[in-house]
C-alpha cells in the first residue's frame, strides 16, 4: 500500500478525470439528505455528507435489479457489468459492502451482484461530518477494512490518499498526487480515529457479550415493548447496509408471452415476508410485529453474528433515522438487553 | 385468441379512473388488442345487455337503489373487478359516514330531495361478490394493466403488495416527508403505486387504503409528535380516503 498527498485545490481535477474515464458514482445533496448518484457535474460532489439514504450496495444491486428477459423462445440473462467508480464510501459502509459480498457469495454465489460488485472500482473516504445517529465507533470497531481499492482521508489542506490495490494504484495518475509525509500519513490516522471516538451514539458489549445476549433474550418482554409503536413498515430494512433479502417477481408484457423476471429488496419487517402458501390459503410464521422486530435483532446481533464473527451492523444508524416511531435504534436496543 | 368482452360501469364516483386509462395512450391501446371493450361511458356511447367476460366497476355503493343494478351485473359478467378507492374501499365518499347531517351540510334546504338520499359509503363488495379489486386514488394505470394482463392470459392469482408506502419510498431514495419536517400516512398505507406523492413532496393520503393490522395508535401519535399536527387533525387524518378501514369505523 502506498500513501499520496491530494491538494484541495486538485481534488476537482482528479475526479474529472475519473469521470472522464469511468461513471462516477457519489454522495450528492438531495434536499435535507444525501444519496449516492452519478456525478454530472463535479460540482456536486459533497464529501462533507454525513451519510446517504440507501447505502452503497445500491450501486452493485439496485432495490429493483431484472434478472432475466424473457419470450417464447426462451430467455436472456440481465447482467451486464459496466466498471464504474464508487467514490465516497465512509469506513464503516465499506464494512458493510465486504459483508454483502460474503452473504452474495459465501455459500451461494449471486452472480447478479458479484458480476457488478466486481467491475466496480471503489474509493473510500473519511467521515467529516457525523450522522446524529451514528455509533460505528463502537461497532464492529476493530474488524479491519476489506474490499476497497483506494482510502482518502480529509486532513489539513487536502487529502492523504492510501492506494491499496493495484487498480487503486492505477488511478494516481489520474491525479496531481504527491508522496505523503510521515506527517500527513499520522495526521490520517489520527483523522480516522477521532472520527469513531466522536460518534454520537455508543454501543456498550463486545462482539461475543451481544451474541450471547441477545440468543438469550429470545423471550424476553423487552420486543413487545419496543414493536408497540412498530409500522411493520420495513423502512430499517431498506436502508440497511446489511440488508439482503430480495423477492423475485415475473412481470409480463402484455402480449402474454414476453416480460422480464426481476428481484426487489425485502423486507422481514413486513407481513407479507413471513407469508406462505399453505393449504386452503396461507399461513404466517411470524403473525406479531413483536416476532417480525425480535426477528430483525435475532438476525443481526445474534444469527448472522456467528457467521461474521461480529454483527451484521456497521453502526452506520441509517436504520435509527428512517423509523419514524424511532424504535429502531440498535445501540438504544442492545445497550438494553446488555443490562439484562 | 377470441378478445375478451369488458364492460366498464360507474357508480358514486368522479369517473376519473376511466379518465386516467383512456389518457394512458400506448399500453392501452395495446391492451385493446386483446380486450373488446363493449361499454363505457367516458370513451363511448354504445350500451350491452348481453354477457360480458369482464365487468369493471368504479365508484362506491351508497345507495340501497344501486344494489339491483350491481346485482345485474354481476349476475351477466364472468369477473368482476372493483377498481379505484372508491370501488376498493368506499374512498374519499366514505368521509361523510362518521356523521348523519352530511346532506344538510352540503345541500342545505334541497337535502330532503329523493335523488339525493344516500346511506354510508361502502365498497362494491358490500353489495355484490368482487373477484379482484384494484385501489387508488386514482387507480394506478401500470398496475390495472398488469391485472388485466393477468386476467386476459389466464392468471387466477393477482399480486398486490400487502406493505406500507415507506417500502416503496425507501426503495427509491425519497426524502422522508418527516425528514423534511411534513407529515405523512405513508407508514400505514398501502403500497403498489410506487410511492409518487413523497417523491414530489406531496404526504401520502393512503389514497390506496390502509395495510392489514395498521398500527393506528403510533400513527396518531407520529402524526403528532413528528409531524406537529394537532390532536384532532391527528385523530382525523385517515378519515380522507380510509374512513372504512379504521378501527372506528
Amino acid at each position: 500500500m502506498k500513501s499520496y498527498f491530494l491538494s484541495d485545490q486538485n481534488l476537482s481535477a482528479f475526479v474529472e478525470g475519473l469521470m472522464s474515464k469511468y461513471p462516477v458514482i457519489a454522495p450528492v445533496a438531495k434536499r435535507s439528505r444525501f444519496v449516492f448518484d452519478k456525478l454530472v457535474d463535479v460540482s456536486e460532489l459533497r464529501l462533507d455528507y454525513d451519510t446517504t439514504i440507501l447505502p452503497p450496495k445500491k450501486v452493485f444491486f439496485p432495490a429493483k435489479q431484472d434478472l432475466i428477459h424473457f419470450n417464447k423462445d426462451g430467455f436472456t440473462s440481465a447482467i451486464d457489468p459496466q466498471e464504474q467508480v464508487l467514490l465516497g464510501a465512509h469506513p464503516h459502509d465499506i464494512k458493510g459492502i465486504a459483508m454483502s459480498d460474503i452473504f452474495y457469495s459465501d455459500r451461494e454465489y449471486d452472480n447478479n451482484y458479484m458480476a457488478n460488485r466486481k467491475a466496480t472500482i471503489i474509493i473510500g473516504s473519511s467521515v467529516q461530518n457525523h450522522y446524529k445517529h451514528a455509533f460505528f465507533g463502537t461497532m464492529n470497531a476493530d474488524r479491519g477494512l476489506t474490499g476497497h481499492d483506494a482510502f482518502m482521508t480529509k486532513i489539513e489542506g487536502g487529502y492523504a490518499v492510501d492506494a491499496v490495490t493495484e487498480k487503486g494504484e492505477s488511478l494516481v495518475a489520474l491525479g496531481a498526487f504527491e508522496d505523503a509525509t510521515e506527517a500527513q500519513v499520522a495526521a490520517a490516522t489520527e483523522v480516522n480515529r477521532k472520527a469513531e471516538e466522536d460518534c454520537p451514539e455508543k454501543l456498550n458489549g463486545t462482539a461475543a457479550e451481544i451474541r450471547e445476549k441477545v440468543r438469550n433474550s429470545f423471550d424476553s418482554p423487552v420486543w413487545d415493548e419496543f414493536a408497540e409503536k412498530c409500522f411493520s413498515c420495513g423502512s430499517c430494512n431498506i436502508v440497511c447496509c446489511t440488508c439482503y433479502c430480495f423477492d423475485v417477481q415475473d412481470e409480463w408484457n402484455v402480449d402474454g408471452a414476453s416480460g422480464s423476471r426481476f428481484r426487489l429488496w425485502d423486507a422481514c419487517l413486513t407481513t407479507e415476508f413471513s407469508e406462505v402458501t399453505s393449504p386452503g390459503g396461507s399461513e404466517n410464521f411470524r403473525e406479531d410485529r413483536g416476532e417480525r422486530y425480535r426477528h430483525r435483532f435475532m438476525r443481526k446481533a445474534a444469527y448472522l453474528n456467528e457467521q461474521l464473527g461480529g454483527p451484521a451492523c456497521t453502526g452506520c444508524g441509517r436504520c435509527s433515522g428512517a423509523c419514524t416511531a424511532d424504535i429502531a435504534n440498535p445501540a438504544t436496543v442492545i445497550n438494553k438487553i446488555l443490562e439484562q | 385468441m377470441a378478445k375478451v368482452k369488458c364492460a366498464w360501469f360507474d357508480f358514486a364516483s368522479c369517473e376519473g379512473c376511466q379518465i386516467e386509462l383512456t389518457n394512458y395512450g400506448e399500453p392501452f391501446v395495446e391492451l385493446l388488442e386483446h380486450v373488446e371493450p363493449v361499454e363505457f361511458r367516458e370513451a363511448m356511447s354504445e350500451k350491452t345487455t348481453e354477457p360480458i367476460d369482464v365487468a369493471f366497476i368504479e365508484g362506491s355503493f351508497t345507495r340501497e337503489a344501486d344494489r339491483r343494478r350491481l346485482e345485474e351485473i354481476r349476475e351477466r359478467a364472468g369477473v368482476v373487478v372493483a377498481y379505484g378507492a372508491c370501488a376498493a374501499s368506499g374512498g374519499v365518499n366514505a368521509l361523510k359516514n362518521h356523521t348523519d347531517d352530511y346532506a344538510e351540510e352540503v345541500y342545505g334546504e334541497d337535502a330532503k330531495r329523493p335523488h339525493l338520499d344516500s346511506q354510508k359509503a361502502l365498497p362494491i363488495s358490500a353489495a355484490i361478490k368482487v373477484d379482484y379489486e384494484i385501489p387508488g386514488c386514482p387507480m394506478d394505470k401500470a398496475e390495472f394493466i398488469r391485472v388485466v394482463e393477468q386476467l386476459v392470459h389466464g392468471t387466477s392469482k393477482v399480486y398486490i403488495p400487502s406493505y406500507p408506502v415507506c417500502v416503496e419510498c425507501k426503495r427509491r431514495e425519497t426524502v422522508c416527508r418527516y425528514d423534511d419536517g411534513d407529515h405523512c400516512l405513508g407508514p400505514i398505507s398501502l403500497a403498489g403505486c410506487g410511492a409518487p406523492c413523497p417523491a414530489d413532496g406531496i404526504p401520502c393520503e393512503a389514497c390506496r387504503g390502509m395495510v392489514a393490522n395498521p398500527n393506528e395508535a403510533a400513527m396518531e401519535l407520529v402524526l403528532k409528535e413528528n409531524g406537529n399536527l394537532p390532536e384532532r387533525w391527528a385523530k382525523d387524518k385517515s378519515r380522507m380516503f380510509t374512513a372504512n378501514h379504521r378501527g372506528d369505523a
